[in-house]
């Protein structure tokens, strides 16, 4: 399972850049004056392509708020953000959107499929959009790896909750996008359905050299990462290569328990 | 009292949301009260004129209404004599004589009409003091001697008429040239009639051919002597009076002097009641009328209002579903959706009842502008007329909203732990399926049945019956047709658009019965308007068709639209025209005509010369037309034929109305199959003029006539050129009837379109309204979208395609109905004349088309929010 590793859409791998999204002094602050809470605290983090990288951190750490300006859904206070080379800060809503449609996939924790689509139109949709046509063979394979192959004329409320995320997750896939984002896609499913999405997302970074960033408070999904980021109170804190579950749950505890003798 | 408190929140928190239908019901509240307080102020200002323009008593001749235009020319007289009797009865202060004629046409120099555009009469008269009552002359004096006139202000500043200035006054006896030597201000509102008034014995002369006459005694009471008794006492003179003259009259002068006996004796009171009769027939019409199009209106209304309620219940599922599991009764969560229903009719009918009488102040100025004066000062607003409105639209409200608030009701505990979503209003059931089909299945078949009906009023009634089931039916059976109808539209229309086209197709496509409701509301407007469309165009393209079979004459002459009879001077112009083969002069004349079996029927006997045979071609049942024409002849109708049973070769007793009862000889029945002259009985006008006295002879109503061969160009022109000195007369040649009669059809479907308008504003905003709330309910759905890569435009595009395909099935089912019911119609009324269907396609097509702008028009907003919607609290999982 080598030769599809490698994304081609953007032609080549030769001058691409072993990081496929960055952000610079990232400062994102709702309000002012007294009330001005600041979400992100200048952040710095450069995402690895071909990983798969999860971010944690407790409620109100700006874990999804520094997802959301990574993926060019929010507006950054100041502080610049990459997508490859190209500065996404500063984009006005028309480029935005076509940088979304074209090089990001998304995966959210729930709806993540239009109730009046079936799962192949859905799964197509982002392409549909844009008007271009699907590559066969590679949505047959992500189609096969997801194993929705019986259920694609199937509309959303037949599907089940780990069979909805799956069918989120190849489309997210069926674009190959440089990038793709998800915000808590095993939140809302059982410990059995998490595990098999959470499975064929690691696959698909293995296999298909996708490059991941998933936002979860679940140590177990974090387990599935290549690495770990830890937020609080808006700025990264730590860091974990090649965790495990337990190791997750250590160091949460640890920032726990610092959390509340500071 | 935690009830009224939710529903207030509920209420305010989704102020936004209820806009839209508070509008809907303002919209019709502001219709019914503005129709109210406008007809209320014209009734104010007619009573306040009647009030001033008549005397404590007015004594008048018996025949008929000194208001109305006669059919002799001459209105009906009294003796000048009867003044002295009058003003010497007990209580009398004093009596004076009055002439007033509305059948006259005043012009200036120009030869251009004075009197209103609007209907409203000119009077001529004697200037008298009961006039002083109503008017003051402002400029000059009043008029003395023949040469001497004095107009309104009114007439004098709207045609820029001023001292000095010439008028000539047509009336039978002849023109009457006169200079304005004074001009009079109404004191109270004039609605429009044009008033010229000469010295008395001008007017004598000149409006009733005789001086010595008068056409009411006005009466004037002494202090403290009410108008009542006066009025005794003068009933009672002239009973005296009556019973000497009869005596007197005895074996002498015979029926003249019996008929002058006969007086009417009216009060102050009863001259303005009688006076508001005849206005309040005509107001009648304009208020029922536009009462209806309001009626329509509030049905369509219902539709808005229920599917907002209907959304509302469906987004607040969850809601509601925490309420009933934290213990309240399915009657308290169906009575707080109630209660804001109520909150929403009080109001919108609250606003709606200020904007009814600033929408009455409006239609005062326009009626202003085009020529018809009413004050601000005579505003009437009574208190019925709030009551009425605010009651109106609170019922209709709460009546819409009861199925939603009854759903809500049904909603269980459970809702409230279910996950999140907007369930769907549920698919259209089979239930709703079977009833549709029945009640579609009973209207088309009483709709066939007006079809093949033979007779037009019992037709009607079934016709009518038809349309109400059928409409009902549609609006039942929507929903299951908004699949396949919808379908069949996108298939067509929105493929082009690709995926965007697609999925607006399912949004239409995803709850079928608000899209059948919002459609319907839409259906409903249009089907009147494609209803009204098919006969309109029927109507015109049958009667030019019979035009084309039936009528020989070149030229028909008559006066103010067919209404006036013609001046005698105009008859001997259009005489004296060189190339005219002949004019036929025909007549109306009043005369109840009974059979030997003695069925009789009352009406007008069509009296003609002979010519009227070629002028008008009328297929006879049997006997020959023309014999018709021949002394002591005459013809009926099939119809009355066959109630009578009476066959050619019959006699006929016909009493003439002021005249003498005549045997007439049968000579022809003529086919009631037409449009034409339907049912008319025709006579000699020499055997009419043998048996009425001349000076209750009707003038004629028209002339018809035909050129000589190849003269027919120069005729015309000579015709027009004939008749020009009186602007009322209208010289029109086949192809100017058939305008003429197209112009007025296409003028009355105009109102009537402009009226539904409404209606149909308020089903826009009833699309504009789905779409509104779908937005809203599918924030994250967008949101989702948005995020993954549809851009604004791509969005905004696909609400308004979803909005295009929702108006166009309404307009689809709407045009359906209305020519299945316009088909029907003239199918009916082919009974009465009706003959050829005529759908007029480019009306149908442009107003399909136009419902396609319409959807286009309501999206505009709705997509422009969705398009603004941010993308991350769209999504976001709280």
């Amino acid at each position: 399972m080598t030769s599809a590793v490698t994304i081609t859409r953007h032609g080549g791998t030769g001058g691409r850049t072993a990081v496929a999204a960055r952000a610079r002094q990232v400062v994102k602050a709702y309000g002012s004056g007294e009330t001005r809470v600041v979400a992100l605290d200048h952040v710095d983090v450069d995402i690895a392509r071909g990983q798969f990288t999860a971010i944690m951190g407790p409620s109100g750490s700006g874990k999804s708020t520094l997802m959301h300006c990574l993926a060019g859904l929010d507006t950054v206070t100041s502080g610049q953000i990459y997508l490859d080379e190209t500065e996404i800060t500063g984009l006005k809503d028309k480029k935005l959107t076509q940088l979304r449609r074209d090089r990001i996939g998304f995966i959210f924790q729930a709806f993540n499929l239009l109730p009046t689509l079936n799962a192949i139109e859905n799964i197509t949709l982002p392409m549909d959009i844009a008007g271009r046509k699907p590559d066969r063979e590679w949505l047959g394979r992500v189609v096969e790896t997801v194993g929705l192959a019986q259920r694609l004329k199937h509309r959303p409320t037949q599907l089940s909750g780990g069979q909805q995320q799956r069918v989120a997750v190849a489309r997210a896939l069926a674009a190959r996008p440089e990038i793709i984002f998800g915000d808590e896609p095993t939140g809302n499913l059982d410990s059995r359905a998490g595990a098999e999405v959470l499975g064929f997302l690691r696959r698909s970074v293995d296999e298909l050299g996708q490059t991941i960033v998933m936002v979860t408070h679940d140590p177990v999904a974090a387990s599935y990462a290549d690495r770990v980021l830890y937020l609080a109170d808006g700025r990264i804190v730590d860091e974990m290569y090649q965790p495990t579950a337990d190791q997750v749950l250590d160091r949460m505890k640890d920032f726990d328990a610092r959390g509340r003798t500071s | 009292m935690s009830v009224m408190k939710t529903s207030m929140r509920n209420f305010f928190a989704h102020k936004g949301r209820m806009a839209l239908s508070a509008i809907a019901v303002m919209l019709s509240v502001a219709f019914v009260t503005g129709t109210l307080v406008f007809t209320d102020t014209m009734g104010t200002t007619f009573d306040k004129l009647f009030a001033a323009t008549s005397s404590d008593v007015t004594v008048s001749a018996a025949g008929g209404e000194p208001d109305e235009v006669s059919r002799t020319g001459r209105p009906d007289s009294l003796p000048a004599s009867l003044v002295k009797e009058v003003a010497a009865v007990e209580g009398a202060k004093s009596a004076e004589g009055a002439v007033s004629s509305m059948d006259v046409t005043v012009v200036d120099r120009d030869n251009k009409n004075m009197g209103s555009s609007t209907g409203a009469p000119t009077i001529a008269g004697n200037w008298t003091k009961n006039d002083l009552r109503s008017m003051e002359i402002t400029s000059g004096h009043a008029p003395r001697g023949p040469t001497q006139v004095m107009v309104d202000a009114d007439t004098a500043d709207k045609h820029g008429l001023k001292l000095g200035d010439e008028l000539r006054t047509i009336t039978v006896s002849g023109d009457i040239t006169a200079r304005i030597v004074g001009i009079a201000s109404f004191k109270v509102t004039n609605p429009g009639a044009a008033v010229v008034f000469f010295d008395t014995a001008t007017a004598q002369r000149g409006l009733l051919g005789a001086t010595g006459r008068f056409t009411q005694v006005n009466v004037t009471a002494e202090a403290g002597v009410s108008d009542t008794r006066l009025k005794r006492n003068v009933s009672s003179a002239l009973a005296t009076l009556t019973a000497q003259t009869e005596q007197g009259a005895k074996g002498e002068q015979g029926a003249k002097g019996v008929q002058e006996t006969a007086y009417k004796v009216r009060t102050q009171q009863e001259t303005a009641d009688a006076n508001r009769s005849d206005v309040d027939e005509f107001m009648n019409v304009i208020k029922y009328g536009m009462l209806g199009f309001a009626g329509i209106a509030f049905l369509v209304g219902v539709f808005l209002i229920i599917n907002t309620f209907s959304m509302l219940v469906a987004q607040r599922t969850r809601e509601i579903g925490l309420m009933r599991a934290v213990g309240s009764s399915r009657g308290q969560v169906n009575r707080s959706v109630l209660v804001e229903a109520t909150l929403l009719g009080v109001l919108g009918s609250l606003i709606g009842v200020g904007a009814g009488v600033g929408l009455a102040v409006g239609l005062m100025k326009l009626m202003s502008a085009v020529g018809m004066e009413l004050s601000t000062r005579d505003l009437t607003v009574r208190w019925t007329t709030p009551a009425i409105g605010m009651l109106l639209g609170i019922v209709v409200t709460v009546l819409a909203s009861y199925l939603p608030a009854r759903r809500a009701g049904k909603v269980s505990p459970m809702a409230a732990l279910r996950d999140a979503g907007t369930p769907a209003d549920g698919k259209a059931g089979l239930v709703r399926g079977l009833v549709g089909l029945v009640l579609t299945g009973a209207g088309a078949f009483a709709l066939y049945l007006a079809a093949t009906a033979d007779q037009a009023k019992q037709g009607s009634l079934i016709l009518g019956v038809g349309i109400v089931l059928s409409l009902i039916g549609f609006v039942v059976i929507g929903p299951l047709l908004a699949g396949g109808v919808v379908r069949v539209l996108s298939a067509v229309l929105l493929r082009a658009f690709g995926p965007v086209g697609r999925m607006a197709e399912r949004n239409a496509l995803r709850n079928p019965r608000r899209t059948g409701a919002t459609g319907a509301a839409l259906m409903i407007g249009l089907a009147l308007v494609a209803c009204l469309s098919v006969v309109g165009s029927s109507m015109v393209t049958s009667a030019t068709a019979e035009l084309d079979k039936s009528v020989g004459a070149d030229f028909i002459i008559t006066a103010g639209n067919g209404g006036k009879p013609l001046n005698p001077a105009t008859v001997k112009a259009v005489e004296g025209v060189e190339g005219l083969g002949h004019v036929t002069r025909m007549k109306e004349t009043p005369a109840k005509v009974t059979a030997p079996d003695g069925t009789s029927e009352s009406g007008q006997l069509l009296a003609a010369e002979a010519t009227y045979a070629e002028d008008l071609r009328r297929e006879t049942v049997s006997g020959d037309l023309a014999a018709a024409y021949g002394a002591d002849a005459m013809s009926v109708g099939s119809e009355f034929a066959e109630k009578a049973g009476v066959k050619v070769g019959d006699t006929l007793t016909v009493a003439f109305e002021g005249g003498r009862t005549a045997k007439l000889r049968l000579a022809a029945i003529t086919s009631d199959d037409t449009g034409l002259d339907k049912g008319a009985m025709y006579t000699n006008l020499t055997t009419v003029e043998r048996h009425v006295p001349a000076e209750r002879l009707p003038l004629d109503t028209a002339l018809l006539a035909k050129a000589d061969e190849g003269s027919k160009d120069q005729a015309y022109a000579a015709l027009k050129t004939a008749v020009a000195k009186d602007p009322t007369v209208k010289v029109m040649d086949q192809t100017d009837y058939k305008q003429a009669l197209q112009d007025q059809v296409g003028q009355l479907l105009n109102m009537v379109y402009g009226l539904l308008a409404l209606a149909i504003v308020v089903a826009i905003l009833g699309v504009v309204n789905t779409l509104a709330l779908s937005v809203v309910e599918r924030t994250r759905e967008i949101g989702l979208m948005r995020a993954i890569g549809l851009s604004r435009r791509q969005l905004r595009r696909m609400i308004r395609l979803e909005s295009v395909v929702i108006a166009l099935f309404g307009a689809l089912l709407g045009l359906g109905l209305g020519m299945g019911w316009g088909a029907t119609a003239q199918r009916l009324l082919a009974l009465e004349g009706l003959e050829v269907l005529d759908i007029p396609w480019p009306t149908i097509i442009g107003v399909f088309i136009g419902s396609a702008f319409v959807g286009l028009f309501a999206a505009l907003v709705p997509a422009f929010r969705a398009g603004r919607m941010n993308v991350l609290n769209a999504i976001a999982t709280e």
